[in-house]
Formats: C-alpha cells, sequence, structure tokens
C-alpha cells in the first residue's frame, strides 16, 4: 500500500465554497490563540500597573522607542509590497522587500535590546520587582515572536530566490504576511498600554 | 388521548412535587445550624433539594420507565418512529427551566444580601492563618490568642489573612468560608446563635498540615466572653501564656509550659546550654537572637527556615524579655 | 509501509505517522494507560481515606498522590482522550480523507508521552502537591517537581491548541459535497464547540503557567505577597482556562451520547438543532462562568453576582441536551447494547453531577460547601459519572470500526454494572460528607466522616475492579475477537458507510449527502438498515 497521501486541493471545495482558504484559515486560527495568550500577559501587566502603581515607567524612553514602533510599523509595509509584487509577477522585488523586512525587523530588537539594556543599568531587571518581571516578561515575549519572524522571512526569502512562489502560488507569502502584520498589531498595543497611556 | 396524557403528567406532577417537598421539609443533611446566616442558607438549600428531588425523580423515571416500556422485543429488527422533535414541548423544557433559574437567582441573591450584611457594631475580629494554626486577635483589647471566643448574640466581622500560603477559614457550623490570602485582608460578617464548641477547618490546601489544621470556636454568654477576655489580658504578660500563644509549643519541648515538640530543640535543656552555644554570645543575648532571628544560628542537628522569622514584630521588647528570662530560670 | 489489517500493522502505532485513524487511536490507547496509572493513585487515595488518621502516608506525601491523580485523569487521560476520539471521527464522520494538517496532527499527538514522562518525573523530583489547581504562593515555594508540573501542563496545552486548530480547520473545509453544517453528525458540532474553547482559552493558561514557571527558576516577582505580586492573579488566569477545560472535557462526551441514543432506539435524535446550537451555547457561556470557583477568594462581592447568573444560566442549554435524549427514547425500539448502556449510565450520572453544579453556582450554599468533599462528589459525577461513562460508550461503540473486530458483549455488559454500582458508592457519600463538614484535599480527617469514607473506599475499589473486565474484553477481542462487518450496528453516520477498520483513505468514492445522518425511521416498517444518507458511496442504494 502507498504511503499514506496527504490531502489534495480537492480535498478541501467545501472550504473553496465558502472562499476559505485552509492553510490561510489555520493561520488566523493560530493567531486567535495567539490574541488569547498575550491577553494573558497584558493582564497581568495592566492587573500590577492599576493595583500597585508602576514608578518605573518614568524610566522608560518613549521617543526612542516611539522611533523604534515607527520601524516595525514600515516593516508592516515592506511586506505588504512584497507580497504586491509577488502578485504583479515580479519575485525579484518581493526579494528586495523581504530583505527590507528583515533589516527592519533586526532594527526592531536591536533597539529593544537598547532599551531593556538601559533599564537594566538603572537597576531594572526581569527580578527587580513586579515591574521588572511583567514588562519584560510581556515585551520579551512579543521580541521572541519578533525574531521568529525574522527567521521565517528568512525562510520566505530564501524560497522566493529559489522560485518557490508565483503570482498563483502565493499561500506561502501571503501566510507569513498575516503572522508579520499580526506582530506589528500586538506591538502597538503594547506600545499604547505601555508607553503611552499613563 | 391528549386528555388521557394530561391526565397522568398532572397525577405525576402531583406525585413528584409532593416528594420534593416531604424531602426538601424532612431531610437534614447539615451540621448544626450556630449562627444567622446558617437559617438562611439550610432554607435555600432546602429548596434547591427540593426542586432537585423533582427534577432528578423526574428524569430517572423517565429514563426508567422508557427503557422498560420501549425495550425492542428480542430479534425484532423493525425502525421506530420517525419522530424528529416536538417544537411546543422544546419551548416548554427551555422556558420551564430557565423560569426556575430565574427564581432560584433572585432567591439567591435575596439571601446572599442578607447573610453578608454586616450587622449593628459587630465585633472585629482578625483572623490569622499560618501553616498549620490559626492565630486570633482582637484590635479591641489589644489581645492576641490562639483560642476563638465569641459572644453569642454579637455580630462579629472577621477580618481574614495569612502570613505565608492561601488558607480559608471555614466553620461549617456557620455556614460559610473565607479565604485566608497573604497579603490582603478578606472580611467575613456573621451572627453566632448558639452557645457551644464548634470546629473550625481550614479549606484551602496550604501543605503537608492542611488536614490537622483545625480548631475551635467557643460561642458563650456576654459575661463568659468578657470574663475570658480578663482572663487572657492578665496572662497577656505570663511567659507560659505568651510561649503557648505564639505556638511554640508545637515545634519546641518545654515542660513548665507542658509542651512536648520535637521540630526544634528541647528548651528544658535552655539554662545549661545557653551561654556556651556561641562563644563570645551571652546567654540572654543568644536566647533573645534565637527567637527574633532564627535562622542566625541554627543548633547542629536541626533544620534552618522552619522557625517564624517574626516573633521580634508580634511581641513586644517586654513580652520577648520576660519569656528569655523564664526560659532561662527554669530548674 | 502500512496495511490496514494485518498484525504487523500494529508496528505502525508506535511511530510517526500521519493517518488521523493511527494518530486517533495512539491518543485514545497512550491516554487509557494514563487513566490506569491516575486510578491507581486514586486507590492509593481512597486506602489512606478509609480509616481517619494519616496512616498509610503522611501529609506530603499524600498531596503528591492526590495532585498528580487529578492533574493525570484532567491533562493526560479525558483531555486527549476527546481529542482522539475527535481525530479518529471527524475526518470520517465529514466524508473526508483525513485532517486539514497531518504532519500537525501527528505533533499534537507526540507531545503528549515527552509531556507525560515529564510529569511522572516530577514524581522523582520532589513531586508537586499543590492539586492539579497549584495556586500560589504554595505552589511557587513547592518541590522542584513542581516546575517540571509546570512544564508538563506547558507542553500538553501546545498540543491542545494545535489539535482545536486542526479539528476546525477541517470541518469548515473538509466537509464532504451534501454536508452542510445542518447535517452535520452531533459528535462533530460537540468537536466544534470544543475546538473553540481549546483555541481560545488554553492559551491564558499558557501565559499564567509561564509566570508560575518564571517565578520559581529565574526569580520573578509575579507572585511574591511581599513585593506586590497577587495571589488572586493566579486564580483568575488558571480558572479562565480550567473552567472552559471542564467543558471541553464534557462537550465531546455530550456528542457522543447524541450519536448513540438514535442508533440504540432506532430513532431520529430528538432536537438536533437544538442540540447543536446548546454545545456552542455552552461553549460561549462557558466563557463566563470561570469565578465561581473564587467566590470565597475575597473578590470584590458585587463582581460574584453575574458570574452566579451565568454559572445558573448554562444549566438550560444543558437541561436541553438532557430532555432531547430522553426524547429519543420516548416509543422508540431500544436495545440495551453496552454502549446504549454507558450512555444511559451517563445522563442518570451527569443529572446528578449537573444538579449538584446548581447547588454550587449559588452563592451562599457555594460559601459552606466550596473547597469541601461536595465538590468532590459534583466534580466526579460530571467527570466520571459523565464523560468517563461517555468514552467507555464510544470505544465500545466504535470498537468494531476501530479494531475490525467485535467485542464480548456480556463482559461488556457486566464492566457496567460493575462501574455503576461503584461510581455511586463512591461518590454518593462525599456530597454528605461535604455537607456535615469536610474539606477536600485532607489526608486525615474527624472520626465522625469515618462511614462516609468507608463506603467511598469500597466504591473506589469496585471501580478499580471494574477496568479488569474491559481491559481483558478490549485486549482480547483486539486480538482474536470475531470479525466485525462495516456495520454491525445499522448506523446511518458515514463512518459505518466504509470497511471496518476503513481503508486508509477512508472512502473509496467520497461520497455525496443527501439529508440528514438520524432518518432512522423516515420509511416506517422498513428494515433496521435503513438507506444511509448518502449517494455514490461504497454501499448500494
Amino acid at each position: 500500500m502507498s504511503p499514506h497521501a496527504m490531502p489534495h486541493a480537492e480535498d478541501f471545495r467545501a472550504g473553496q465554497a465558502l472562499g476559505v482558504d485552509h492553510r490561510k484559515l489555520g493561520m488566523w486560527l493560530f493567531i486567535a490563540s495567539e490574541v488569547m495568550f498575550f491577553g494573558g500577559l497584558i493582564a497581568a501587566y495592566l492587573h500590577y500597573k492599576y493595583s500597585l502603581g508602576f514608578p518605573e515607567i518614568e524610566l522608560l524612553n518613549v521617543v526612542q522607542v516611539g522611533v523604534n514602533t515607527l520601524i516595525l510599523l514600515s516593516s508592516s509595509l515592506t511586506v505588504v509590497s512584497a507580497l504586491a509584487a509577488l502578485q504583479a509577477g515580479r519575485p525579484g522585488r518581493m526579494a528586495l522587500f523581504l530583505v527590507l523586512t528583515i533589516v527592519l525587523g533586526v532594527a526592531f530588537l536591536s533597539g529593544q535590546a537598547y532599551e531593556f539594556a538601559s533599564l537594566y543599568r538603572e537597576g531594572v531587571t526581569l527580578t527587580s520587582g513586579v515591574f521588572g518581571s511583567s514588562f519584560f516578561t510581556l515585551t520579551g515575549f512579543h521580541g521572541l515572536h519578533v525574531a521568529i519572524g525574522v527567521v521565517w522571512a528568512i525562510v520566505v526569502l530564501l524560497g522566493g530566490l529559489r522560485g518557490a512562489y508565483t503570482a498563483e502560488r502565493s499561500m506561502g507569502v501571503e501566510i507569513f504576511g498575516l503572522y508579520w502584520h499580526f506582530v506589528d498589531i500586538v506591538w502597538i498595543m503594547l506600545f499604547t498600554l505601555i508607553y503611552l497611556i499613563p | 388521548m391528549r386528555e388521557r396524557t394530561l391526565f397522568f403528567s398532572a397525577i405525576i406532577g402531583i406525585v413528584l412535587i409532593a416528594l420534593g417537598i416531604l424531602v426538601a421539609t424532612q431531610v437534614n443533611l447539615m451540621p448544626v445550624e450556630a449562627s444567622t446566616r446558617a437559617a438562611a442558607v439550610d432554607q435555600l438549600f432546602r429548596v434547591l433539594l427540593g426542586v432537585s428531588t423533582v427534577i432528578f425523580l423526574l428524569v430517572e423515571g423517565a429514563l426508567l420507565y422508557a427503557v422498560l416500556r420501549f425495550r425492542a422485543r428480542p430479534g425484532g429488527t423493525g425502525e421506530g418512529p420517525s419522530i424528529h422533535g416536538d417544537t411546543s414541548l422544546e419551548i416548554l423544557w427551555t422556558l420551564l427551566p430557565a423560569a426556575i433559574v430565574v427564581v432560584i437567582g433572585v432567591y439567591s441573591f435575596q439571601v446572599l444580601t442578607a447573610v453578608e450584611a454586616p450587622g449593628n457594631r459587630p465585633l472585629v475580629v482578625e483572623v490569622v492563618g499560618r501553616q498549620f494554626s490559626w492565630g486570633f486577635r482582637y484590635p479591641e483589647q489589644d489581645l492576641e490568642t490562639t483560642e476563638l471566643h465569641l459572644p453569642v448574640g454579637r455580630p462579629v466581622v472577621f477580618q481574614i489573612t495569612s502570613d505565608d500560603v492561601i488558607h480559608s477559614f471555614w466553620v461549617p457550623g456557620f455556614r460559610a468560608k473565607r479565604d485566608a490570602t497573604p497579603g490582603q485582608i478578606s472580611e467575613l460578617a456573621m451572627t453566632p446563635t448558639k452557645i457551644g464548641r464548634f470546629p473550625i477547618r481550614c479549606a484551602e490546601l496550604c501543605g503537608a498540615g492542611h488536614a490537622i489544621m483545625t480548631s475551635e470556636v467557643v460561642v458563650e454568654t456576654p459575661e463568659d466572653f468578657d470574663a475570658w477576655i480578663e482572663a487572657q489580658l492578665a496572662m497577656a504578660g505570663d511567659p507560659v501564656q505568651i510561649f503557648n500563644t505564639m505556638g511554640c509549643g508545637a515545634c519546641h519541648t518545654l515542660t513548665a509550659a507542658g509542651s512536648a515538640g520535637t521540630i526544634g530543640p528541647n528548651l528544658d535543656e535552655l539554662p545549661s546550654v545557653a551561654g556556651a552555644r556561641r562563644p563570645g554570645v551571652a546567654a540572654e543575648a543568644y536566647v533573645t537572637e534565637s527567637i527574633v532571628n532564627p535562622d542566625a544560628f541554627i543548633t547542629p542537628g536541626f533544620q534552618p527556615g522552619l522557625m517564624p522569622k517574626n516573633f521580634g514584630d508580634r511581641l513586644t521588647p517586654d513580652q520577648i524579655q520576660a519569656l528569655v528570662a523564664f526560659l532561662l530560670a527554669q530548674p | 509501509m502500512m496495511t490496514a489489517t494485518s498484525a504487523a500493522g500494529w508496528r505502525r502505532y508506535f511511530g510517526w505517522n500521519t493517518d488521523h485513524k493511527v494518530i486517533g487511536v495512539q491518543y485514545i490507547v497512550t491516554s487509557f494507560v494514563f487513566f490506569l496509572l491516575g486510578g491507581a493513585l486514586a486507590m492509593v487515595v481512597r486506602t489512606e481515606l478509609a480509616a481517619p488518621g494519616a496512616d498509610v502516608l503522611d501529609g506530603a506525601t499524600y498531596n503528591q498522590t492526590m495532585t498528580n491523580h487529578g492533574t493525570l485523569m484532567i491533562f493526560l487521560w479525558i483531555l486527549p482522550v476527546v481529542a482522539g476520539f475527535g481525530n479518529y471521527l471527524i475526518p470520517l464522520m465529514i466524508g473526508a480523507r483525513d485532517m486539514a494538517f497531518p504532519r500537525l496532527n501527528a505533533l499534537s499527538y507526540w507531545l503528549i508521552p515527552p509531556a507525560g514522562l515529564l510529569m511522572l518525573s516530577s514524581f522523582f523530583a520532589g513531586g508537586a502537591e499543590a492539586g492539579w489547581t497549584a495556586y500560589v504562593p504554595l505552589s511557587i515555594g513547592g518541590p522542584p517537581g513542581q516546575t517540571l508540573w509546570a512544564l508538563s501542563v506547558l507542553l500538553l496545552g501546545f498540543s491542545s491548541i494545535l489539535g482545536a486548530i486542526n479539528f476546525l480547520t477541517t470541518v469548515i473545509t473538509m466537509r464532504a459535497p451534501g454536508m452542510s453544517f445542518w447535517r452535520l453528525p452531533l459528535f462533530v458540532w460537540g468537536m466544534l464547540a470544543t475546538a473553540i474553547l481549546s483555541l481560545t482559552a488554553t492559551p491564558v493558561l499558557t501565559a499564567g503557567l509561564i509566570l508560575v514557571a518564571l517565578d520559581r527558576m529565574v526569580g520573578t516577582h509575579f507572585f511574591t505577597v511581599s513585593s506586590g505580586g497577587d495571589p488572586i492573579l493566579w486564580q483568575n488566569l488558571f480558572w479562565f482556562y480550567s473552567h472552559p477545560a471542564v467543558y471541553i472535557m464534557i462537550l465531546p462526551a455530550m456528542g457522543i451520547v447524541s450519536e448513540i441514543f438514535p442508533v440504540f432506539a432506532r430513532k431520529p435524535i430528538f432536537g438536533y438543532r437544538m442540540i447543536a446550537m446548546s454545545s456552542m451555547a455552552i461553549a460561549v457561556l462557558g466563557m463566563t462562568v470561570w469565578a465561581h470557583h473564587m467566590f470565597t477568594s475575597g473578590m470584590d462581592p458585587r463582581l460574584r453576582i453575574p458570574f452566579m447568573v451565568s454559572s445558573m444560566v448554562i444549566a438550560v442549554p444543558t437541561g436541553i441536551k438532557i430532555f432531547s435524549w430522553l426524547a429519543t427514547t420516548w416509543y422508540g425500539k431500544i436495545r440495551l447494547t453496552t454502549p446504549m448502556l454507558f450512555a444511559l449510565g451517563f445522563i442518570s450520572m451527569f443529572l446528578i453531577g449537573g444538579l449538584t453544579g446548581i447547588f454550587l453556582a449559588t452563592i451562599p450554599v457555594d460559601l459552606h460547601v466550596h473547597d469541601t468533599y461536595f465538590v468532590v462528589g459534583h466534580l466526579h459525577f460530571v467527570l466520571f459519572g459523565g464523560s468517563v461513562s461517555a468514552v467507555y460508550a464510544g470505544l465500545y461503540y466504535w470498537f468494531p470500526k476501530i479494531t475490525g473486530r467485535q467485542y464480548d458483549e456480556r463482559i461488556g455488559r457486566a464492566h457496567f454494572a460493575i462501574n455503576f454500582i461503584g461510581t455511586n458508592l463512591a461518590y454518593l457519600p462525599m456530597f454528605l460528607a461535604g455537607l456535615l463538614g469536610m474539606p477536600r484535599r485532607v489526608a486525615d480527617y474527624d472520626p465522625s466522616f469515618t462511614s462516609l469514607n468507608l463506603w467511598a473506599t469500597i466504591g473506589g475499589f469496585l471501580l478499580g475492579i471494574s477496568v479488569l473486565p474491559f481491559l481483558y474484553n478490549a485486549l482480547l477481542s483486539w486480538a482474536r475477537g470475531p470479525k466485525a462487518e462495516a456495520n454491525p450496528w445499522s448506523s446511518l453516520t458515514l463512518e459505518w458507510q466504509t470497511s471496518s477498520p476503513p481503508p486508509p483513505q477512508n472512502f473509496a468514492v467520497i461520497p455525496t449527502v443527501t439529508h440528514h445522518p438520524y432518518a432512522y425511521g423516515d420509511t416506517p416498517g422498513a428494515e433496521a438498515v435503513a438507506a444511509p444518507a448518502t449517494a455514490g458511496a461504497g454501499g448500494s442504494r
């Protein structure tokens, strides 16, 4: 007997009838679970922020991190552009925008590292108190997600250079895009809740 | 046919409701009623029990009847009738339970508001859970004890907290509990109505001694209560009283206080060894340090980290001095 | 690389395999092993509690035993076994060849054995002693095994979330032609509701466990009271998941019961749409009740009220299901096969569990019975009398389909009888003990509770014994039982319209569904094998 076969396109007729691609749906569902995960960490942070008060917030550098936020936002733009380029039949341009995405992602992570280091120099660490624990865990997990996104972007870039994606076969890039935008949106939430709202 | 069904349903309904009322009024599953709260809660409980009995008998009865009456004949292979639903029946068994839920909900809300309301000019008692015993403090009289006494008929407000992990202060006879959570004070209001002794149990897993973390509340006449307070205050300076109130006997042997604990060093020996235990440290200083800073020096053969570190806060300097003098002056 | 029925085929169950039928069996067998382990721990617990006094175990060891009993039963038995049923049945029931993401599916399963080993190894690292609820600060200060416990549960959570993504995507995108949502079998509806809960609630527990693990491993201050840490935060994060978790444990079970009743009453399921919608209602409502586990925590008294309300309201869709199952049997032609016996037992015992749940939802009563043996009785009636009964019903019902062989009916009925008596004997006395003043999670108790505990222990031992006829029946029948037909129960759902066991690609031709799957009796007076609701399946009608 042949090895167990992976599903083919016609197995997903019901989804096609609904206009739902199963791989996209899978990613959306995964994103839903991630929303709940970050929700848990955010709940912990906000609970302590409003019940204890976080004097350490004065040490946060809103301007620097604000710039870093713009960098991450730009990277979403480059991802959109990459996908658009692919769908316009220009894989070379897609690769370029993916490179830009990676650069911006790494820049964001460096910015985060710099912010973390400055806080550490001020004595605010993961174990220095409730603020340190909550802040670094929440932003740290976000950073981890960005890092995973950067690795994924490299994989997609390499795939793109090999010609794995075309205007008709763009699902891999689209799904990566969904993840990247999600990570971006999480950051907008975190930046607002941690840095902007008193 | 419909009249017959209606007739039988009515008969069954009446019988079930009668049984429900019977169970609700005759069956007592609760311990002694020792507070105003208990009376209200038990009433609510009986109503729930009656309603549950009716529902239970109805469903189980119907199930049993169906299994017996509609059993397939042995060897029979025919199909049953093609009944997919019955809208009026489905509406009935959606709305009727919903109505019951609403009634129970409103009734419960009323009982809750009534029982949780603090009484007039309540007696405040602070309750502290510690692994694995209960401590009580009467702030009005500035008295700390290991026994809980209450005057009958006077509203009480317990202010409950913990020194270590989460415990839960529960007096089954009073019908309520409140968690003893470190870092916060939770209030519990009630009025004891019956003179007697009622068990206190810890109702939140708190470690190896969770099951033995029991105590007793003594409810007595106001006169007896006042007399007890007086007696406790009189003994407040007494070293043996301090020793017992602080729970030292749980871990230490001290014949003079009647305790035989073995988790910590034997205090009967203290007069003969205190002076030499730490070279350069006098007996009094050594014993005092052992009380207020127990991990500074561990007697060989015993474990660190077990003795509470906050006796320095809980005892006044006079009390500590009296205790140390007493321990060293034993024959 | 594999054959459908040869004896050598057993090897594929021990390796990486993307066939959902293999994965389903892997889930079911692995979790059953943990059921036996958890059950052994229960026997130890009941031995200790047969008489007052901490005579068999000391307090700390008892706490470890009790903690791991609960943890194994919830995280390594019920939660994975229902995922196993979902895995095996969903593609077959919707007329698909496999799940949407077969490799992800295999990964979901393979997270379980290492997580299980981590959990078991925690016993040798000082044990986890804080109950399956792991309240802080107790769990923060506990022995090293507690960290392994937390990591194990984390892994199991990932497995759950990945499984949920697969179930949802599969049902939405892979249904056979004609299989509209209103033609889905009710087991699939139950799994849909379950998957929504797994997907959304589990990640919150993940967050909470990470906080606990960080506190224990690197010294963060999430739950350090002296730094301002709040123990109630853990309770909220924990119960936000763990209450929906109990619906994850019961909705598939109810789905199984919904499949079995029509087949063995030879009547359509009564109120199909109401049952389907009740499953979804229970899932949604189930996300709003969690703080009913915290009524005594000192939480804001005003906030308790909405939780009491939602906890009571959830009784309504639950009641709808019970009445609908009852009505399914009415005027039917009931055959008391082992699956039907367990399904009937499910209703009678789940009813007790559900009714006692209303007592717990009522705050004034809950303030008395919270954290007592009343709760232990309630949870065992819903989880053991309920979920486990339904799991047994499903194991017997789908035994011929999965193994291709028939089990022994008489031994099955004996198993049911011992199980039913044991369950009631073990758990009914617990309600009384709780009401009268016995707290839960205690190695020792006041001598006034002795006779109640002794009865519970006898019942518990009976339950331990009851597993033996099941194991004997299952193992022997799997190896040497009489060969089963494709459709021994004359059932109309799609998994029965293919061979027993199914071929690797499930169906020779994907069926086209023409009406819903409970059309028993739609052709009055017909012979038992009614026309399956398909055209062009392996069958001929």
